[in-house]
């Protein structure tokens, strides 16, 4: 028996291949769809604190806006909070009762402030984990490292005051230290870190000399971002790693485990193939296991990651025809 | 209208009272409550519909003596007026056949459950229920709860009457004894919450019919909101009955005692005034 | 339109014009709103805190006004209302007829006197402000004065009204309502108005406090209403004490919904339902419906001592207010924006600051703490800053990472809104209804998806002031009367 079972989220998961936060994990017939294929477990559509303020503004300029009692949208930014995460948490309770597959609530902020409080919402309605997906881009040149540093600890400390299943994060790479600070925020009780967010990007159309929107979806090779920080944190930080981005088959997935990944999120490969993509990653991770003559997950997991100081492939700038091991 | 046809008394504090309300009495359906006020200086209390008498064009509410407003209610006779009665009001139960029911009722619980097992009987469903109080005399319409179940187990805390013991007990006892599809539970608030602890250990979906703290009935003032699957939701308008699962039972017994203070100084000062 | 230009060339008007110089009319100072001592008045519930100008203020004030060839004021009004011939009719002493052109449009002129916002509607068109750049003619005042004096004087005349029969329904007995009532009944409509509560009034009675619209001038437009023949049903849910088709085979042809924005909305913060907090629906209910500020009703409120208020609207300054009438040491808003964003009128922000109570701006609450009990004790608040203006042109609140600190209480209103009560849509599954509970209708005839079912107020709008909300009764009135005539005849 091949035993593809493994720790993320603070739960043992089936296999390692988990359904990513996107789009199609916030449409209740598609995660349907998608637990057939067996996924580890799901993550659920984030909800975004940023779209709310948008809509808010979108109420506030709609023309029947100017004939009303100025009171009406005074806080109406709450109202629109409140219907946005009532079918977020009528998601996760729909999800658990037709699904039997770990179901975690995603949760995107960038403050920490009552945004944070929601979790215990997303507790409160079933959730088996909370993946929590904090970002700040550092574009503002007022705002300190510690000011930016402070927003990641400070919301891991409220979201674990206030609930009682496992918490994981989902970061960016924009860190002046990144291993320093994922080091230091992994001794802080979480039970996972996912490497990295993947933004929407601007690109430029040099014909209309315009910003457009890059490529929705990652392509198969921009794993290796991923792979290099996940080979550099997965022995140095206190909890799992889950590796995401440009993970589309069963190769980058064991590639991701050798270097210590406990799990990969796939998204945008279900966009391309279809959730069917899922079963088809277990099932070559399964079928290399069974070559190679590995009977579990952990047997080959961090095989391939950086286990001492010294400085290895995965710390080189400059390419060089040498792949380090311990 | 709200003239009181008939009135009873099932035990020291339980009262009952037949109301004539036409219009309500036609449109009431297992589940629903009304919204009364005793007299002008009343104030607005929610009470469940226990029964209902279409032809006579009167309801039939089961009281316990607890208060200023409960005790000017139950101390009303036969052709007194309420000053005012509104209803029906909340949602009703989702009676539709499912298999077996447990039906757990609770002191005057039991008066809302009578409708209920009434209704899922009639649509073909085997009913068990399960009737709990502290002592005998606060079993109350043991024999109509009868006509309607397919078994009636009776537990007393102090073993007066039935078995000993509370309600988990003997629901616990038929749980495992067979396959139960539903449970409906009401009563006093702490023993919904142990009912629903109980199921949830079996996954049994229940359904749980709240009291609580109200003023208008019609979702206008938010006292009655309570927490539900992390969501907050209007007793008057989104219940009486949720899912006693996702019920965060600990609030709901917390906010119940909020006016506790006012409503004794109250009741204090309306007995005194009685005994002038 | 044409009946205004008639009547301002009528012969009094004319010589009316000539009798005073504009410069002697400009010259004269905006007459000032009488009104209790807040020192005083801060220890009842009941007393109106303005009086009311006397007959002489009220023609000296109406003299002001220039009788303009085209009365922005009148473009300012949601209803209409032929301010100059109103305003004239008080200058020459005719207070009732003012009345009279008062009541040509507007079904309650002393309560619209009172709550109106006419800085922002009538008088923020008015020449004086435009042109002259003075203060505006009072025309709230004046309405107000007109209104009062036919109350106290003035025989209501009972007109002459031809009934044709047929019965119609209304649903909720709040302004909007009273106002399609009012234009119902003229018409010759037989007319019922259902209230769910035991007071007719809605909105004027449970949620506006007496210190701002006395009951008893709800209660005499009440009774002008049934003078005229409408019939009230209190303690009547449509829709569940009987269904609409039980109406229609009691034989009501038609029906105009307008059950308000009973709902009120919370922030959904942590600690939000401990004891002692509540919507400003409840708390203002309890004490202006239920007189649960009265020893001898039965019904329980809080007396807080240490009072926060969350929000910025005419409700949060009701609130506050009634707060320190009830008792409070400390009464106070807190309001995330600053004080030039609260929607609340200006003038019920001052007479809030003259009465002691506290303005906590900038400053937005994320989370409550309770005793052991469960009853609130401290509120904690977030700093703000003001950001980039949002599409309503008002800058935006921006929280200030890192500013909380804890607030002392022991009673918190949260008077951040309501939404649309969703009683009667449910009962109604072929109502075509918004996303946001209201119901969709007609703007110019306010009727529904379901042709004999008319609809205005807050239930169409979400929100809206209570002239809005008369507007919409006056509308619906004229849209349901030509739908029933063409169905039934004359």
């Amino acid at each position: 028996m091949t035993d593809l079972s493994t720790r993320f989220f603070g739960l043992t998961l089936k296999n390692p291949v988990i359904a990513g936060s996107c789009g199609m994990t916030g449409n209740i017939n598609r995660i349907v769809e998608i637990a057939k294929a067996k996924p580890g477990a799901i993550v659920l559509k984030s909800v975004f604190e940023e779209e709310i303020d948008l809509l808010y503004q979108k109420e506030q300029s709609s023309s029947y806006a100017q004939n009303l009692d100025p009171e009406y949208l005074n806080y109406f930014d709450y109202v629109i909070k409140e219907e946005n995460l009532g079918k977020y948490l009528d998601l996760i309770q729909e999800a658990k009762k037709l699904v039997d597959v770990p179901i975690v609530a995603s949760v995107s902020c960038i403050t920490s402030n009552e945004w944070i409080s929601y979790v215990k919402r997303l507790q409160d309605a079933g959730a088996d984990a909370i993946e929590l997906n904090l970002f700040i881009i550092p574009s503002d040149v007022k705002r300190t490292n510690e000011e930016n540093e402070r927003f990641y600890f400070e919301s891991v400390r409220k979201v674990s005051e206030i609930v009682s299943i496992p918490v994981t994060l989902k970061v960016s790479y924009y860190f002046s230290n990144l291993a320093k600070m994922m080091k230091d925020l992994s001794s802080k009780g979480i039970a996972g870190i996912t490497l990295f967010n993947r933004f929407y990007s601007p690109d430029i159309n040099i014909e209309k000399e315009e910003l457009t929107s890059g490529d929705v979806f990652s392509n198969s090779d921009e794993y290796l971002l991923p792979l290099r920080w996940t080979g550099i944190l997965s022995s140095k930080v206190d909890c799992p790693i889950a590796a995401t981005t440009g993970i589309h088959s069963a190769e980058t997935a064991i590639k991701m485990i050798l270097a210590g990944a406990g799990a990969v999120q796939i998204a945008s490969a279900m966009y391309k193939e279809g959730p069917d993509v899922i079963g088809k990653i277990t099932n070559g991770i399964e079928e290399w296991m069974k070559r190679k003559f590995y009977n579990s997950i952990k047997e080959f997991k961090g095989k391939l990651a950086l286990h001492t100081d010294d400085i290895t492939a995965y710390e080189r700038v400059q390419f060089m025809n040498y792949f380090g091991n311990k | 209208m709200n003239e009181i046809i008939e009135t009873g008394q099932f035990s020291e504090k339980v009262f009952k009272i037949v109301v004539s309300a036409p219009r309500i009495a036609k449109s009431r359906k297992p589940g629903h409550f009304i919204v009364l006020r005793t007299d002008e200086n009343g104030e607005r209390i929610p009470l469940t519909i226990a029964d209902a008498d279409v032809k006579q064009g009167t309801i039939t509410l089961v009281v316990q003596k607890a208060g200023v407003s409960t005790t000017k209610l139950c101390n009303m006779k036969p052709g007194d007026k309420i000053a005012d009665l509104v209803g029906p009001l909340g949602k009703a139960t989702k009676i539709k056949k499912v298999g077996t029911i447990l039906a757990c009722g609770g002191g005057v619980g039991i008066a809302p459950l009578l409708p209920i097992v009434e209704g899922f009987k009639k649509v073909g469903n085997r009913v068990i229920s399960v009737l709990a109080g502290r002592s005998k005399d606060l079993i109350i319409l043991e024999d109509q709860i009868k006509k309607w179940s397919d078994e009636v187990v009776v537990m007393t805390d102090d073993g007066s009457y039935g078995h000993k013991g509370v309600v988990t007990v003997g629901a616990e006892e038929i749980i495992k004894r067979e396959e139960i599809n539903e449970c409906i539970v009401i009563g006093p608030t702490v023993m919904m919450k142990f009912t629903a602890l109980l199921t949830k250990k079996y996954n049994i979906p229940t359904q749980a019919s709240l009291n609580t703290v109200m003023v208008d009935g019609t979702g206008m003032c938010g006292a009655c909101r309570v927490s539900v699957g992390g969501k907050t939701r209007f007793t008057c308008i989104d219940g009486p009955e949720f899912d006693a699962h996702q019920v965060d039972f600990d609030e709901l017994i917390l906010r119940l005692g909020g006016y506790k203070e006012e409503e004794k100084r109250a009741y204090n000062a309306y007995l005194e005034n009685q005994n002038k | 339109m044409e009946d205004r230009i008639e009547r301002r060339d009528q012969e009094w008007r004319k010589e009316l014009r000539l009798k005073t110089k504009g410069r002697e009319r400009t010259a004269i100072q905006r007459a000032e709103m009488p009104m209790m001592d807040p020192l005083e008045r801060v220890h009842y519930q009941d007393r109106e805190v303005n009086i009311g100008l006397d007959l002489n203020t009220a023609g000296q004030e109406a003299t002001r006004c220039m009788d303009c060839v085209n009365p922005e004021c009148v473009t300012g009004c949601p209803v209409n209302i032929d301010i100059p011939s109103f305003i004239k009719n008080i200058e020459r002493g005719e207070i009732l007829k003012a009345a009279g052109v008062l009541r040509e449009t507007s079904a309650l002129p002393a309560v619209c006197g009172r709550v109106c916002p006419q800085e922002k509607q009538c008088e923020a068109h008015c020449f004086y402000l435009n042109k002259l750049k003075k203060p505006a003619v009072a025309i709230g005042y004046l309405e107000r004065f007109a209104a009062d004096y036919e109350r106290e004087h003035g025989v209501a005349e009972v007109p002459e009204i031809k009934k044709n029969g047929i019965k119609v329904a209304v649903i909720g007995s709040g302004p909007s309502s009273l106002s399609f009532a009012g234009s119902m009944i003229k018409k010759g409509y037989d007319v019922t108005v259902f209230e769910a509560l035991h007071e007719i009034g809605g909105v004027l009675k449970y949620g506006i406090p007496e210190f701002r619209l006395p009951n008893n001038i709800v209660n005499s437009e009440l009774e002008n209403l049934k003078k005229l023949g409408v019939k009230f049903e209190k303690d009547f849910l449509v829709g569940r004490t009987s269904s609409f088709e039980d109406l229609k085979e009691e034989g009501y042809k038609g029906f105009f919904v307008a059950s308000g924005a009973g709902l009120p909305s919370f922030m959904h913060i942590p600690g939000e339902n401990f004891n002692g907090i509540m919507s400003s629906n409840e708390y203002l209910t309890r004490v202006n419906l239920m007189n649960a500020a009265k020893d001898e009703f039965d019904t329980p409120v809080f007396k807080g001592k240490r009072v926060v208020v969350v929000g910025g609207g005419n409700t949060a300054m009701d609130s506050v207010r009634t707060s320190k009438r009830l008792g409070a040491d400390k009464s106070m808003i807190v309001y995330r924006r600053s004080m030039n964003e609260m929607p609340a009128r200006l003038e019920e922000v001052k007479h809030a600051q003259d009465e002691g109570i506290e303005f906590n701006t900038l400053t937005n609450p994320v989370e409550y703490f309770a005793d052991e009990k469960g009853h609130v004790s401290r509120v904690r608040v977030q700093k703000m800053e003001l950001g980039k203006a949002d599409a309503s042109g008002r800058r935006r609140p921006v929280p200030i990472e890192g500013s909380e600190y804890d607030i002392d209480t022991d009673m918190v209103v949260v008077a951040v809104g309501v939404s649309p009560n969703p009683l009667v849509p449910s009962v109604l599954p072929n109502l075509k209804v918004s996303k946001r509970g209201t119901i969709e209708v007609n703007e110019e005839t306010m009727q529904s998806s379901i042709p004999e079912l008319f609809a205005g107020g807050d239930i169409v709008r979400g929100g809206a002031t209570v002239i809005l909300a008369m507007g919409d009764g006056r509308r619906a009135a004229n849209g349901m009367d030509q739908y029933l005539t063409e169905k039934y005849g004359k």
